[in-house]
């Protein structure tokens, strides 16, 4: 029996693995929050692959389709984007305020900023 | 409706007050509050004679819906939110922080904060949390100071990374159960054909809960957040009294959701006597107050997660009127060293000296709190402790408490040392608003200890008893730690670099980042091979 490794379902794994590599891996704070999008985009794709098969119709206007694709995950996937949307969009204007006050795009630097401003 | 109350009410206010710029609305928040605070002893009052209910929003079927059930761990948190909140709006009364933005976030998070310990549905329940975690990191950052900028950016990516976790596995859980109702998901957890598959999903919830509730190695963001320079201390009371209590009560649910398939309490159990260890030997090593502050919030989160998972309902009732006891006592010491801090203009201990002179009244009520968390005997944090450890009596964990106890008093042994010695004798005039907001606390940290077992029994409808010789046995060993930590700090600690330099250790994003995938990994590898 031939099996499928490259369905939607790992695709998602591994999208939302390569974003938490990026958190553990970037000092840079635009590909922390860039990573963020990844990690999200890869639970998007895992909610939409949820009880889907390739027969499955979308149960609009035509209730008596044969195979109904799941509805409930599609809604709250259309939630999490706009969760994810101003999540990221928040993370942009505190790293610009930040920007300004500190003149630097990396974590460290920004922690060793913080630090000397605590002796002061 | 009451609970459409508990969670509308504050925020339709707040947005009400956010459009009327005037500066009575502050009184008119504080009378919102008192009516919330009437409100939720009415429910909880009507819960204990009818039992839990539940109401499903929109009239969906249960399975589809969101769900908002308020049983009786619910309806005493929800207590707990009403009054920490309420003694919040009483101790900024003359505050001039406390414009017209400030209370909309303050009372949009408590509408958030109720909206957590009613809703059981786990998708809204991310929603939440979410928008919360947003509405903190605002917070934080409310005076725009430069040290809390990166606080508050730190706090906001670590836990929108952590939430994303929990996403996922909701992903897993939506797959497997095919609803994201609590109750559903725990009743469907028996007819689970292949276990296995459970791990993974746990471990993706796990690391989210555990984040929140600044478990062992993901504990890092906590202090700078709950410690942040610039926050009003009443930020800092909501954070650490209230808002961490969130991640405990999910911890506390999701464990049970899964009580039936899979049990963790042995790994859940070290994880908690190792993160009450590491945060007060954190604890001892810092010079800022709220610092101290903060990482003590840690050691007594592994103290209520103990509790929890020891086995037992002695130790899990313990556990959860420690929750109860910490809300209590960190509030007060929050609310004392704010009061410190803007009165001396320094948050460094070695540098405040003479408190008790200048603020005799300030300083006696954060005494009863001290008293409250070392477990003094008669103040509430010994009853807690009390019945902690009579629930894993005779093990090592007894020990490790007993272990964790003393650090903490060696802890507030140095913390203390600030309000003896010698200062200017002028005193220091104190609003009457802080003054009764710490007068009430004050009087609770004495009689939720005097009453502990009535707490216990009026809230969770549990008869425990206190073995008087036991507790006298207790007493002697409080007061053994007590003169042993005294002659350790004074004869071999106050002089040591650890006590006068401090320890550095924090972790960066990406320090934060590994220890969260390493933390999955753990637990997800732990779980596949005890299922």
């Amino acid at each position: 029996m031939k099996i499928n490794f490259i369905n939607a379902q790992n695709t998602a794994i591994i999208l939302f693995f390569i974003g938490v590599y990026g958190l553990c891996a970037r000092r840079n704070i635009i590909k922390t929050i860039i990573s963020l999008g990844i990690m999200g985009g890869g639970v998007i794709l895992f909610f939409l692959s949820i009880n889907r098969t390739a027969e499955s119709m979308p149960p609009i206007f035509n209730t008596d389709v044969a195979v109904a694709a799941d509805p409930l995950p599609q809604a709250l996937v259309i939630t999490a984007i706009v969760v994810g949307i101003s999540v990221t969009a928040v993370a942009l204007i505190m790293f610009i305020a930040m920007y300004h006050r500190y003149g630097t795009t990396n974590w460290l630097k920004a922690m060793r900023h913080r630090m000397e401003r605590e002796d002061e | 409706m009451i609970l459409y109350a508990f969670i509308l009410i504050p925020i339709i206010t707040g947005a009400l007050i956010y459009l009327i710029p005037k500066k009575q609305v502050l009184w008119f928040a504080f009378a919102l509050q008192i009516g919330l605070m009437a409100l939720s002893i009415y429910n909880f009052v009507l819960i204990r004679i009818n039992g839990p209910y539940e109401v499903v929003l929109g009239n969906f079927e249960k399975i589809a819906g969101i769900t908002l059930r308020c049983d009786t761990l619910s309806g005493a948190l929800i207590m707990l939110t009403a009054f920490i909140f309420l003694i919040c709006f009483l101790f900024g009364l003359f505050d001039k922080f406390m414009n017209n933005l400030f209370i909309f976030f303050f009372l949009t998070l408590q509408a958030l904060v109720m909206t957590i310990f009613l809703s059981r549905d786990l998708f809204n329940i991310y929603v939440v949390t979410e928008v919360s975690t947003i509405l903190i990191a605002v917070l934080i950052m409310f005076k725009k100071d430069s040290r809390s900028m990166y606080d508050g950016m730190l706090y906001l990516i670590t836990n929108i990374a952590a939430m994303t976790f929990f996403l996922f596995g909701l992903g897993f859980m939506y797959k497997i159960f095919g609803s994201l109702d609590m109750d559903i998901i725990g009743a469907k957890m028996y007819d689970v054909q292949d276990v296995k598959t459970l791990a993974v999903p746990f471990a993706f919830l796990m690391t989210g809960v555990g984040l929140k509730c600044a478990f062992l190695p993901l504990f890092s963001w906590l202090p700078k957040a709950h410690a942040t320079p610039s926050a009003p201390s009443i930020v800092s009371v909501i954070l650490s009294g209230l808002y961490v209590k969130c991640g405990i009560y999910l911890f506390i649910r999701i464990r049970e959701m899964f009580m039936p398939a899979l049990e963790m309490d042995g790994i859940f159990l070290t994880i908690g006597i190792l993160t009450g260890i590491v945060g007060f030997v954190l604890a001892m090593s810092q010079k800022d107050i709220k610092m101290i502050l903060a990482y003590h919030t840690i050691s007594q989160l592994g103290i209520i997660l103990i509790g929890i998972t020891a086995g037992g309902e002695y130790a899990y009732y313990g556990g959860v009127l420690h929750i109860f006891n910490h809300a209590v006592f960190k509030s007060l010491l929050f609310l004392s060293a704010g009061i410190i801090i803007s009165k001396f203009g320094t948050r460094d201990i070695s540098k405040i000296r003479g408190v008790f002179r200048r603020m005799p009244y300030v300083s006696i009520m954060t005494f009863a709190a001290m008293l409250g968390i070392t477990g003094a005997p008669l103040f509430n944090g010994s009853i807690s402790k009390y019945f902690i450890q009579s629930g894993v009596k005779g093990g090592i964990v007894e020990y490790a408490l007993i272990l964790i106890n003393l650090g903490t008093i060696i802890s507030f042994i140095k913390f203390s040392q600030m309000f003896f010695g010698q200062g200017i004798r002028e005193k220091i005039h104190v609003d009457f608003g802080k003054k009764s907001a710490l007068t009430i606390m004050g009087i609770m940290c004495l009689l939720m200890g005097m009453g502990g077992t009535l707490v216990i029994s009026g809230i969770f409808n549990y008869n425990v008893s206190i073995n008087i010789l036991e507790y006298i046995k207790k007493t002697a060993v409080y007061f053994i730690s007590l003169a042993a930590g005294y002659f350790t700090y004074m004869k071999y600690l106050k002089k040591t670099r650890f006590i006068i330099d401090g320890l550095e250790f924090e972790l960066s994003v990406n320090g934060i980042a590994i220890s969260m995938t390493a933390f999955f990994i753990f637990i997800a590898a732990s779980a596949y091979i005890i299922l």
